[in-house]
């Protein structure tokens, strides 16, 4: 088990620069999640971690060791990666045994190794198949295991679950984290879904286009996200974003349409401004008009499409609500639950 | 007529057309055969007989003793298992190479290799014929070799498997696990490829086997002869001997049969490749 830290980290691709200087540190056991659009330079840092990739220029720390010249094989890391990259020829027993072989491990002292890790994992009797003979989930605890064989001080995991259906996502996160309770292991997660992020993190850290946005605690992005990137990627579903114009001494920030919304905090604001209201902030009650588009009744919850000041919006309601497309009904939320956020800039407003 | 029928009728006339098919691809061959059981005087009899009336193994009986036939099938094994050696190395390790290790300067080697495939082998064989004599490798399977240790389309054929079956996350994968860049090579990268080498192996071995042109040149001592221009020497300019040539030859396609009988998978997949299935 180890710390990672990463200092001012670039990466080029020729000319194009795809990690424009990224710095985080992570504490040893914490299960870190990389999140950010496709693209964003996630699988750039973790193979950079890994040593796959050369380092442009910055630091990258495993421990209290510098491992940047450090060869992949002696970094003391495991990777998982999206399609699991098993050795089609080779058995289950024989792949996840592989790593352990080559540091000429002996033969007993493998076997041991792997039946251990198979157990923790729940495939100990498919150790004799190849790996065209598994399903997908089956693959995936395969790599895993793997991974687990080594016991690396680092685990990195580069989209693991994207290539399972939903329901098995969802069982496979829940494996994932209790494995990390269990292993105590340092990890890096990366994915491109949030909900993987903010459900198995204890930190998540948002990117987008090479740079990082935000680093925080899941709870802490949604609840005050420092910017409206990370606002809208945060949450689902997404927030609702509106242009407003205020002037000074007033609290009424003003939609395009003419509506207006009180945000008392607020009142040495002038300009023009972005608020953002969550789906699941919004009530009924007295305040905005707003006029249904469609409505989808899940029993528990119903979700509206509905427009406002001539843009879509999506609001949750947690009651039954039934309403007719066309029709106008009126919405309010929590003043403290609003973000406000610069137009130009993007940034959030009062923190 | 029923659908049933009709199908069955249509399946019966197909089978048909292919058994004439066969018939007619394989008279020369069960004639050739035949040609080697008979008598000098049956030989020459019109319409030829399919079966030897009289069959008799002296044509066989001369054809060992006073030619080395023996000899000659030794040498072109050895020809060609030595040739088919060095390709299928030559094309691993370099398909593998340009396949995944991709600098400007390795596509530019690359694309030279491939040009030599469309520059046809006489071209260039004269040339070479002066280099293998001053080498003063005439007459050994060493000269012979020369020219057939590297095949263009081998090195292409496992560069587009490599790229088409061997992810990159793979040899990470191993990299991470601790391999060195041989021994990933030799235990992921080879296994990897058994298919499309054993493939390349058939082509190899009977693109040697076969070829005529180039040992004709190189091979003028009788005993360093391979069976191709063994065979071709029965034919002088005067007279062809024609049943000690069908029986040589009847002699000679034993193994050539018996190395199909064993490979035959892998020949099917070596001409679907040469065809390039993607
Ligand atoms: N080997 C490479 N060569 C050139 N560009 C690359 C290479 N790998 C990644 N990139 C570029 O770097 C950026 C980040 O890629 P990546 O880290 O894979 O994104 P993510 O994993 O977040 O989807 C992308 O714009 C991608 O095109
Ligand atoms: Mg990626």
């Amino acid at each position: 088990m180890a710390t990672v830290e990463i200092k001012e980290l670039r990466k080029s691709f020729g000319d194009v620069e795809a990690l424009h200087g990224i710095s985080f540190a992570i504490s040893d056991g914490v299960f870190v999640a990389l999140v950010g659009p496709s693209g964003c330079g996630k699988s750039t840092i973790l193979r950079l971690i890994a040593g796959l990739e050369e380092i442009t220029s910055g630091e990258v720390h495993i421990g209290d060791k510098v491992i940047n010249e450090v060869e992949p094989k002696n970094r003391n890391i495991a990777m998982v990666f999206q399609n699991y990259a098993l050795y089609p020829h080779l058995t289950v027993a024989q792949n996840m045994g592989f790593s352990l072989r080559l540091l000429k491990k002996s033969k007993p002292e493998i076997e041991s190794a792997v039946q251990h890790a198979a157990e923790i994992l729940g495939i100990d009797q498919l150790l004799d198949r190849l790996p065209k003979q598994l399903s997908g989930g089956q693959r995936q605890r395969v790599a895993m295991g793997r991974a687990i064989v080594r016991q690396p001080e680092v685990f990195l995991f580069d989209e693991p679950l994207s290539n399972l259906d939903a329901k098995l996502r969802v069982q496979m996160r829940a494996e994932l984290k209790a494995l990390h309770r269990r292993l105590g292991t340092t990890t890096i997660y990366v994915t491109h879904d949030q909900i993987e992020a903010m459900t198995m993190a204890d930190i998540v850290v948002v990117m987008r286009d090479g740079n990082i946005e935000q680093v925080g605690a899941p709870l802490e992005l949604y609840d005050s996200p420092v910017n409206q990137f990370v606002a809208g990627f945060i949450g689902s579903p997404a927030m609702n974003f509106f242009p407003v114009t205020t002037t000074q001494g007033s609290d009424e920030f003003v939609f395009s349409d003419g509506q207006s919304f009180s945000l008392p905090a607020h009142r040495e604001l002038e300009g023009s401004y972005t608020i953002g209201l969550r789906p699941e902030h919004i009530r009924q009650g007295k305040g905005l008009q707003v006029e249904i588009e469609a409505s989808e009744q899940t029993g528990s919850e119903t979700l509206l499409q509905a427009r406002l000041a001539d843009q879509e919006m999506t609001i949750l309601l947690r009651e039954r609500f039934t309403a007719a497309p066309g029709e106008i009904h009126e919405f309010s939320v929590d003043p403290s639950m609003a973000k406000l956020f610069d137009t130009k800039s993007g940034a959030r407003v009062g923190v | 007529m029923s659908a049933k029928a009709r199908t069955r009728r249509n399946n019966a006339l197909i089978d048909i057309l292919l058994f004439l098919i066969c018939f007619v691809l394989l008279t020369p061959l069960i004639l050739l055969v035949a040609n080697g059981f008979k008598t000098p005087a049956e030989m020459l009899v019109w319409p030829p007989t399919l079966f030897p009336k009289d069959p008799t193994l002296e044509n066989f009986q001369k054809v060992f003793t006073e030619t080395p036939l023996l000899r000659w099938i030794f040498n072109s094994l050895m020809f060609a298992l030595l040739s088919t050696i060095a390709i299928v190395a030559t094309s691993a390790l370099a398909g593998y190479i340009i396949g995944k290790f991709p600098f400007r300067t390795i596509n530019i080697i690359f694309v030279l290799f491939l040009t030599t495939a469309i520059i046809p082998f006489e071209v260039y064989m004269i040339p070479l014929y002066f280099q293998v004599k001053a080498l003063g490798a005439l007459n050994s399977i060493g000269g012979l070799l020369i020219g057939y240790l590297v095949m263009s389309f081998g090195i292409f054929l496992i560069r587009q498997n490599v790229i088409a079956s061997i992810p990159d996350e793979l040899l990470e994968a191993a990299r991470i696990d601790g391999a060195g860049e041989f021994w990933i090579f030799w235990r992921v990268v080879l296994p990897l490829l058994k298919g499309p080498l054993a493939a390349l192996a058939v082509l190899a071995f009977f693109q040697a086997w076969t070829t005529f042109a180039w040992p004709i040149i190189v091979l003028t001592r009788k005993t360093s002869f391979t069976i191709e221009v063994g065979l071709a020497n029965f034919q002088s300019a005067y007279t062809v001997e024609l049943s000690l040539l069908s029986a040589a030859s009847a002699a000679v396609m034993v193994p050539s049969v018996l190395a199909f009988v064993l490979l035959r998978r892998h020949f099917v997949e070596g001409i679907t490749a040469s065809g390039m299935k993607e």
